[in-house]
């Protein structure tokens, strides 16, 4: 198996970045090794525990399933770069508040997730949280302040101007 | 009482006097910026100048010698830095909570299948990982024992060659596969069993749990100039990292300083060595700084988990429904090394009655040792298993007698003036409020009224029950401190070695620092545990944190207090007995409002007056006697002094699938005493979240194994519930019963909320389908095999 | 480019590059291939990437009126087609249960079903709604019925260098037709224990396809004869019996091979009742 790593272009966070990447090696491992963006945690590396959703070209992905070379040209987004965006700040708002994280191994991935769920769907009910984040696994809360945390934001955004 | 629905934003008593954000103020997580933006760094997000990475090889099979090792071809991959095995360590050095039985890594033996047999260093982890592949280790393949029963007939193959010689610190009766052995006695089980009008006896078994915090386990060490060590690691404390990696490398305890990044969660999982000891050696090798973190299947495979129990249960009434006598006998499985199982079962026993008056208990229990991994602490600590069968045996006597679960524990629940088994004083129950407020709050006298008039469809597809449980625990053992200073300023740096793994130890004891000086809580800040800078602590474990802790922070501030007023005094030319403590760091004369002399002044004066810089320091160890001689009889209890009982009681509903016997929970209201709830939303998260882990052992989590291979070890094959099997809806209640001896009269609710659920949802399926299951997890395939018998009837 | 990665923009490309490298793997959205990569199950020395190939994107009805779900079309794309499907609806059902959101944002159905899991959601869905897979070679285009695609545990008819362009649906011959999937899991987002699929045309005909309970899906004409007549519980009865001699489940973790031929019969009642009912079934 070959080991030999290859320059690429990959678009992260805004900015065209330069790293090295392998036929194998993951968007996972680049964010984290490369570019320090540890945000998106590795909890299994086979997409189930959810730690590592990013977004991809506006949709939640995982990137521990991403490959890095296959990933060139896509618009990749990770929590750091999400952090500044007025309903990224209300959902953590709305975490803080209601105690929706405990270690917070899981919160960079749920929050990830929950963004992409309200602005496409900026009014759900209980429910729809539920299934939306169901790929998103978390240990320590029992999901229920998730749930409410997520509602709130949702008002709350509601309320306010959201930027694109 | 304090209800999730409604949690106070403030204190009660007092509140106009106490600045915002101290004791019983729902104050979010101290570190919560830093996780809500990605900015925390775990043990996997940390780096250090020429850092190496590691990678361990695991042992193919559950018990063979190991002839040697060719490390030729692994050496000569380019990128490899070193390698360490068995070789590198004396066989003298060993490590282990109770009974020191474990060596750093695999030496002379392997004990089981995924057991670290050897550590590689690379230039990268994949490099680590392919050079550990390259490894031969010759083994000389052994018969192993991998059932704990087996494994104690006489003939049965050894895990340990001579188990007694190991080093023990109680009396543990390790000999053969018997890796301990403890009893509890209290009256006279075997003759009062005449007095009985019921009794019932079973059988249960519980499964393997695997803790499953979303971080794996993983470590980062680096040496100094000097060959100190600094070792940072996933754990629950620095001090047993410290413990384990000196015991099991033969070092001093000053070569080695042991400090914490944020922890992804422990539940038990970190709290002995995994993957430090190999890490250490592998920087002291290769003398540069080394990083190793688990793959989610090595961290399955290779630290512990929960042990599976057999549990033989009996448990005798009289007609009125009062408990006689109960019989425990248990077995558990312990895996290849001691770990904290002497610790489990002698907690267990302790804990096999549950939180009532049983004046006759027979309770004996032995731990096996096996080929498998080491078993240890897991959030409940023997508890969940043996409330599974225990709450069972109430139920079921309430049934035989038809008498209401919720009136039969009120028959029998401790009351003031009760005490444990075994002896130990309760000095603060709220366990009758519980019942009042899950009795209330569940509908439980209507749904049961309903229950006994069915009316409507007498087959539905899926069927609704209710199952009650109440459970204790207990909030203290062994050895804490804390140091509380004044900075110059007069702001206040706490320091207590206790590790928050998320479940915001840091910001609880931060409250209760701040209420004791009664300054804001911003006011004051807390130390990262540190083993060079903060007091022993023995870990964050066993629920003990906030009441431990928490009593030595208020100790060590009034400790800070005295000398405030001490300086004060001086500075305002009167006598100490006139001064009082202000809100908002401020020493003043008693009538006098305005003038007194704030923190920073003071602090000021003594460190550049007189006194030196302000120091309230303390330190303790657990002092209640668990056992009075008088009372019961204890033979092998590994510990002297543990205490301090928090009560829950859990109502859950459950709904069967009686078409594929699936079990779901769509509500569930849960009423814990804490003593007083530090923090509320905190201390509701942990039985929030104590609830839906109790659901994935009682419904869907069970490591399996496939001869001496565990078969389900990746979140694909073993699964623990996401947000589609929560409760739609879950109510949680906490009771303030005020225990005198607690910090501002708290209490410990870490690991209560789990105890229940597994025997709660077995008796709501016996509420909704008649059958009563007696082996853990329920899932669907087995709720329908005992639905069977009744669809063919 | 990185050597051993091809990005081609068209299936001819895609074919070429397949039929001229045996060794090397296409990818398309990359959920099973990864996690098998990142496992070491495989190591593919050279990967042909089909996340560039517009043409076998997206989901449109044909001049015939089937519609044609492209292979590089997410699990999320046709879990959320508004377009009539009638009973091959059961397909849309299938795709909305499969894993997790996240998932569904990657995985594809050309990916999927030439990995061919048994435990998968699509299979008996496919089975069920009579649909045909598109497959390309450098040879040109050939097709084939699902119920032939699927031939054992991870093998399907696709020959060295053939790739899945599309999976073609039935012409709905109205748009009263009905499709349901029933899948019994551990936990929401696990892979099936068992499930049935299940098609109820506007002429009372009903086919159904069993998946996770043995190699390929399992479906039985005559059960099918028996479920397009009357649906009483005695009726359904059999009709399961028939499936469930058939059926060569595992024994694995979700759960026995014993179990599993339990819920057979079980599913499929549940699975003919929900896909009588109007509100019950989805078009």
């Amino acid at each position: 198996m070959s080991l030999s790593k290859h320059a690429l272009t990959l678009s992260v966070n805004g900015s065209p970045t330069e790293v090295r990447a392998g036929l194998h090696d993951t968007l996972l491992t680049v964010l984290r090794d490369q570019l320090q963006c540890t945000a998106a945690k590795r909890g299994c590396n086979q997409g189930v525990c959810g730690a590592c959703t990013i977004l991809v070209d506006d949709r939640p992905a995982r990137a521990c399933l991403s490959l890095a070379v296959n990933s060139e040209g896509a618009d990749i987004r990770t929590l750091e770069g999400l952090n500044d965006q007025p309903d990224m700040r209300l959902l953590q708002q709305a975490f803080a508040k209601a105690g929706a994280f405990q270690c917070g191994f899981c919160t960079p991935g749920m929050l990830v997730s929950a963004q992409a769920l309200l602005r496409g769907k900026p009014a759900p009910d209980a429910q729809d949280v539920r299934k939306a984040l169901s790929g998103n696994l978390c240990r320590c809360t029992g999901y229920t302040r998730i749930v409410s945390a997520v509602l709130d934001a949702a008002a709350m955004i509601r309320k306010e101007p959201v930027a694109p | 009482m304090i209800s999730a629905q409604n949690p106070p934003a403030s204190p009660d008593t007092g509140a106009e006097r106490m600045p915002p954000g101290a004791v019983g103020a729902s104050v979010p997580q101290l570190d919560g910026d830093e996780k809500l933006t990605g900015q925390a760094q775990f043990i996997a997000d940390l780096y250090r100048p020429g850092m190496l990475h590691g990678a361990i090889l695991q042992s193919p099979h559950a018990h063979a010698r190991i002839r040697g090792y060719n490390l030729r071809a692994a050496l000569a991959l380019p990128g490899v830095r070193g390698i360490v095995t068995g070789d590198d360590l004396d066989a003298r050095h060993r490590m282990g909570a109770f009974i020191k039985d474990e060596p750093a890594l695999a030496k002379g033996k392997v004990r089981y299948s995924g057991e670290i047999v050897a550590a590689v260093a690379a230039d990268s982890e994949s490099i680590a990982r392919q050079a550990a592949r390259l490894i031969e280790v010759d083994y000389d393949v052994l018969p192993a024992a991998l059932d704990p029963a087996k494994a104690l007939e006489p003939g049965a193959p050894l895990v340990h060659d001579d188990a007694a010689s190991y080093v023990s610190v109680f009396d543990s009766g390790t000999q053969g596969n018997v890796c301990s052995r403890t009893s509890l006695v209290e009256g006279d089980a075997a003759s009062a069993w005449a007095q009985c009008d019921v009794i019932v006896q079973d059988t249960y078994q519980t499964q393997a749990q695997a803790h499953l915090s979303i971080e794996p386990c993983g470590a980062l060490a680096e040496i100094d100039a000097s060959g100190r060590v600094t070792l940072w690691s996933a754990n629950q404390s620095v001090f047993r990292v410290q413990a384990n990696v000196c015991e099991s490398l033969g070092l001093s305890m000053t070569r080695l300083r042991c400090l914490t990044p944020r922890i992804g969660a422990g539940f038990g999982n970190k709290m002995e060595a995994h993957v430090q000891p190999a890490v250490v050696l592998l920087a002291l090798k290769t003398r540069k700084p080394v990083k190793l973190i688990l793959s989610r299947e090595e961290d399955f495979e290779t630290v512990r988990a929960r042990h599976p129990v057999t549990i033989r249960m009996k448990t005798g009434a009289r007609r009125d429904g009062t408990l006689v006598a109960r019989e425990t006998e248990l077995l558990l499985d312990g895996g290849a090394y001691g770990d904290d199982s002497p610790g489990v079962l002698g907690y267990a026993l302790l804990m096999n009655c549950g939180p009532y008056n049983i004046p006759h208990v027979s309770a004996h229990g032995r731990v096996a040792y096996t080929h498998k991994m080491r078993f240890g602490a897991f959030r409940g600590f023997g508890v969940p298993q043996v409330t599974f069968a225990s709450e069972q045996q109430i139920d079921a006597i309430a049934r035989q007698l038809d008498i209401d679960p919720m009136a039969m524990r009120r028959l029998n629940i401790k009351r003031d003036g009760d005490r444990w088994f075994g002896g130990q004083g309760i000095f603060s129950n709220g366990l009758a409020d519980c019942l009042d407020v899950v009795e209330r709050e569940s509908g439980w006298k209507a749904a049961r009224a309903a229950r006994l008039q069915p009316a409507g469809d007498p087959a539905p597809e899926f069927r609704r029950g209710m199952g009650l449980a109440v459970s204790a625990h207990i909030s203290g053992l062994l050895a804490t401190g804390a140091i509380v200073r004044m900075l110059e300023d007069g702001t206040v740096l706490l320091s207590t070695g206790a590790v928050d793994i998320g479940q915001g130890s840091n910001t609880a004891l931060t409250q209760i620092c701040a209420q004791a000086l009664q300054v804001p809580v911003d006011r004051v800040a807390i130390a990262s545990p540190d083993t060079d800078g903060s007091p022993y602590n023995w870990g964050t474990t066993a629920s003990r944190i906030t009441y431990m802790t928490g009593r030595s922070v208020v100790a060590a501030a009034a400790e800070v207090e005295k000398q405030l007023r001490k300086h004060a005094g001086a500075m305002l030319e009167c006598a100490e007995d006139d001064l009082e403590l202000r809100a908002g760091g401020n020493i003043g004369i008693k009538g006098v409002p305005g003038g007194g002399v704030s923190f920073a002044q003071i602090s000021g004066y003594a460190h550049w007056a007189a006194g030196g810089p302000i120091i309230g320091s303390n330190s303790w160890v657990f002092d209640q006697k668990t056992v009075d001689p008088k009372r019961a009889v204890a033979l092998g209890l590994p510990f002297g002094k543990i205490g301090i009982f928090s009560f829950s009681a859990q109502v859950i509903e459950v709904e069967v699938d009686t078409l594929t016997g699936k079990v779901r929970v769509p509500r569930a209201w849960t009423a814990c005493d804490i003593g007083r709830a530090i923090n509320p939303t905190l201390a509701i998260g942990q039985v929030e979240g104590a609830l839906v882990q109790g659901m994935g052992f009682a419904l869907t989590e069970e490591m399996v194994w496939d001869g001496a291979r565990l078969a389900n070890p990746s979140l694909m094959d073993y699964k623990i519930p996401t947000f589609a099997e929560m409760p739609d809806e879950q109510h949680t209640f906490l009771v303030e019963s005020d225990e005198p001896t607690g910090p501002f009269g708290a209490k410990s609710v870490g690991e209560i909320g789990i105890n229940t659920v597994a025997a709660a949802i077995g008796n709501g399926i016996v509420d909704a389908i008649g059958t009563r299951l007696h082996k853990l997890p329920f899932t669907s395939e087995r709720v329908l095999a005992a639905m069977m018998p009744q669809e063919q009837a | 480019m990185l050597q051993g990665f091809y990005r081609p923009r068209t299936v001819a490309e895609a074919a070429t590059l397949l039929a001229g490298d045996p060794d090397a793997k296409p990818i398309a959205g990359g959920a099973t291939l990864v996690a098998m990569l990142n496992a070491r199950v495989i190591e593919p020395a050279a990967l042909v990437s089909l996340a560039a190939i517009d043409e076998i994107k997206g989901i449109s009805v044909m001049a015939d009126g089937r519609l044609r779900i492209g292979a590089f079309t997410r699990h999320s794309e046709t879990a959320e087609c508004t377009l009539p499907m009638g009973a091959s609806a059961v397909v849309r059902h299938a795709a909305s249960e499969i894993a997790n959101a996240t998932v569904r944002n990657m995985g594809t159905i050309g990916g999927s079903i030439a990995f061919a899991d048994p435990a998968l959601d699509y299979p008996p869905a496919l089975v069920a709604a009579g649909a045909e897979i598109e497959i390309a070679s450098t040879q040109g285009t050939r097709h084939v019925a699902a119920a032939e695609f699927f031939l054992d545990w991870y093998v399907t008819a696709l020959e060295p260098g053939e790739l899945v362009t599309a999976v073609l649906l039935p012409a709905p011959p109205d748009a009263s037709g009905r499709g349901v999937y029933i899948k019994h899991a551990r936990v929401a987002g696990d892979y099936a224990t068992a499930s049935v699929a299940a098609c109820l045309h506007a002429d009372g005909t009903l086919r159904v396809a069993v998946g996770a309970c043995g190699p390929v899906p399992i479906t039985d004409d005559t059960a099918n004869a028996l479920l397009s007549g009357d649906r009483s519980d005695a009726t359904i009865r059999r009709a399961g019996e028939l499936l469930v001699q058939h059926a060569d489940p595992l024994d694995d973790v979700r759960g026995s091979a014993d179990f599993r031929r339990q819920l057979i019969p079980r599913l499929l009642l549940r699975a003919v009742r929900s896909v009588e009912v109007p509100a019950g079934g989805r078009s």
